[in-house]
């Protein structure tokens, strides 16, 4: 015990975070750092953008309610204060995920707007789901959703979007670096702090799986209506990137993630290698718990 | 007082509000002062002995200041759910991370002051008035009140906090001073945050005062009794006692909400 406190305690999140990674960055990207002038200039590439951009900040609010909602329920002062860490990480991405939203042209008045325009039914229900557990102040419950589901998610989702934008886009791609960072560091929380509580308390398995079973689903749901309802615009908008890049004479690379090739595979194939890569991660680290994974029914 | 402050007082509202409620902000108000400084401490600070009478207040007294920080993790979090904007939420996310700063650098303190387990240990120690302080916030917060509850924590408890630290920071052995001048320098923006959102509150409900005033009173009634014990066991000259209390009103006074 006395090691997880050091390892998740304010010091050592100050050390390795604000004053390790973010050193020297505005929003967690390059002082100065602007989105490319295609993703301003292309109403196909900014929608696009402005609808990515809106589903991190929905999942993002999500994880600042569910890690500060759980302060109060840890059972005890070193989960509470890494629980504190996570809720600024948590607010942190709140805060540069609106920011890109600005950067892309919303403008502060009709933030709330764009972002009930954009968001995802199945990713607010995902959230909603997890909330419960939350408001109920069911710690365990609310760590698993949380750290292991949600977080997981939002692991894969952004190292995956980080590929992608790493010669298009490198201010997202570096404010998404940060990110990745933080995940990384919440996911392991997850897996030390709730093995230990489950182990005590095995009657809670079903409960909980249940609970990650219908957030899965809802995942997977979100991750369909993003990659087949917007397969249209996200061909429109790579055939934009691809033209620019010729006309700067630049070599398009191979933007490879999990054996996929970013730049060329079709929406279907992104889906796919998402979709398997988060389920994946899921399985491996309910195991590390303690619990079973289950399979959710595919939308 | 700098150029760019002054410019930052000068803006539109909003923009202001922007500006301090925000990570970045708070990144660069801590930056200067925990930079190098693990638990609050720089590599020179002192390790003095204490004599055994001395070494058990602080120890005492410690307990009580671990109270209020639990407090005001516990509040802080707990009232991003209530706060009705962005900004608000992200000011509370980086209190919570202040707060839980605080309490880890004070059980460190008791550490060195062989507590082996302080955590299990402190609220026992406690101050009685501190913990029914502490279970009042709860329920505040509980009540989804997003004003009383403000109010209580960051006007009441952090001006508490303010003047109890300041106070004790004239006595205090040279390593807890230099621990507790950090911890103040964040409670100046807590309080900050408090007086401005209920300023704001007031001058669009005038009202607002008459409902929060039997709150003030209850809550007064545990500050006070807390700081008398605290200042004796810290061996606050009798004559200065007065004053630290009057530190504390003349925030409340600041709001409107004299007795």
């Amino acid at each position: 015990m006395a090691d997880a406190k050091s390892a998740y305690s304010i010091q050592r999140w100050l050390e390795s975070c604000p004053q390790g990674y973010l050193m020297d960055t505005e929003y967690g990207h390059d002082p100065g750092a602007r989105e490319p002038s295609i993703f301003l200039e292309s109403p196909v590439l900014r929608e696009e953008a402005i609808g990515t951009t809106v589903q991190l900040v929905v999942g993002e609010r999500a994880a600042l309610a569910a890690s500060s909602g759980l302060i109060n329920a840890a059972p005890d002062a070193a989960s509470k204060a890494f629980l504190a860490t996570q809720t600024l990480d948590e607010a942190r991405h709140v805060e540069i995920f609106t920011q890109r939203l600005f950067d892309l042209g919303v403008r502060p008045d009709e933030l709330e707007s764009t972002i009930a325009r954009h968001a995802n039914p199945h990713l607010v229900r995902f959230a909603e789901v997890l909330l419960e557990k939350v408001d109920e102040k069911d710690f365990v419950a609310g760590v698993v959703g949380q750290n292991i589901v949600l977080e997981g998610l939002a692991f894969s989702t952004f190292e995956m979007m980080q590929a992608a934008h790493r010669e298009s886009n490198p201010k997202f791609a570096k404010t998404l670096a940060g990110t990745i960072a933080d995940e990384r560091r919440h996911v392991g929380f997850g897996e030390n702090r709730i093995g230990t509580l489950i182990r005590e308390e095995p009657m809670r398995r079903p409960e909980i799986e249940r609970m990650q079973k219908e957030m899965a689903y809802h995942m997977l749901a979100t991750l369909a209506d993003r990659f087949r309802g917007q397969a249209a615009a996200m061909q429109e908008a790579r055939r934009l990137l691809q033209e620019q890049a010729s006309r700067e004479g630049a070599v398009r690379t191979r933007q490879e993630w999990h054996g996929t090739d970013l730049s060329s595979a079709d929406p279907g194939e992104l889906e796919a290698v998402l979709a398997e890569t988060v389920l994946a991660e899921f399985k491996t680290r309910l195991t590390r718990i303690g619990l079973e994974y289950q399979s959710p029914q595919r939308p | 007082m700098s150029a760019e402050r002054i410019e930052l007082h000068a803006r539109e509202h909003g923009s202001f509000l922007d500006e301090v409620h925000s990570f970045e902000f708070w990144f660069q108000s801590v930056e200067g002062y925990l930079h190098g400084r693990p638990h609050g401490l720089g590599p020179d600070a002192p390790r003095p002995a204490l004599e055994p009478e001395r070494h058990a207040a602080l120890v005492e007294t410690l307990s009580t200041y671990c109270v209020g920080e639990v407090a005001a993790l516990e509040g802080s979090g707990a009232l991003i759910a209530l706060a009705p904007d962005r900004r608000a939420k992200i000011f509370l996310a980086t209190q919570a991370v202040d707060e839980a700063r605080h309490l880890e650098v004070l059980l460190e303190r008791l550490r060195e002051l062989g507590i082996a387990d302080p955590d299990a240990v402190f609220e026992a120690r406690a101050h009685p008035s501190l913990l029914r302080f502490r279970a009042r916030l709860a329920e505040l917060v509980a009540a989804k009140d997003w004003i009383a509850a403000v109010f209580a924590q960051n006007v009441v408890l952090e001006s508490m906090e303010f003047a109890a630290f300041h106070a004790h920071l004239r006595t205090a052995d040279p390593r807890t001073a230099e621990l507790l001048a950090g911890v103040l320098k964040d409670e100046r923006r807590h309080i900050g945050f408090g007086e401005n959102l209920l300023g704001r509150h007031f001058a669009a409900d005038p009202g607002g005062r008459v409902r929060l005033r039997p709150l003030r009173q209850e809550l007064d009634a545990l500050v006070l009794a807390s700081f008398d014990e605290t200042l004796l066991r810290l061996g606050t000259p009798a004559s200065e006692r007065p004053a630290v209390g009057r530190l504390y009103l003349e925030t409340i006074a600041r709001l409107g909400l004299a007795a």
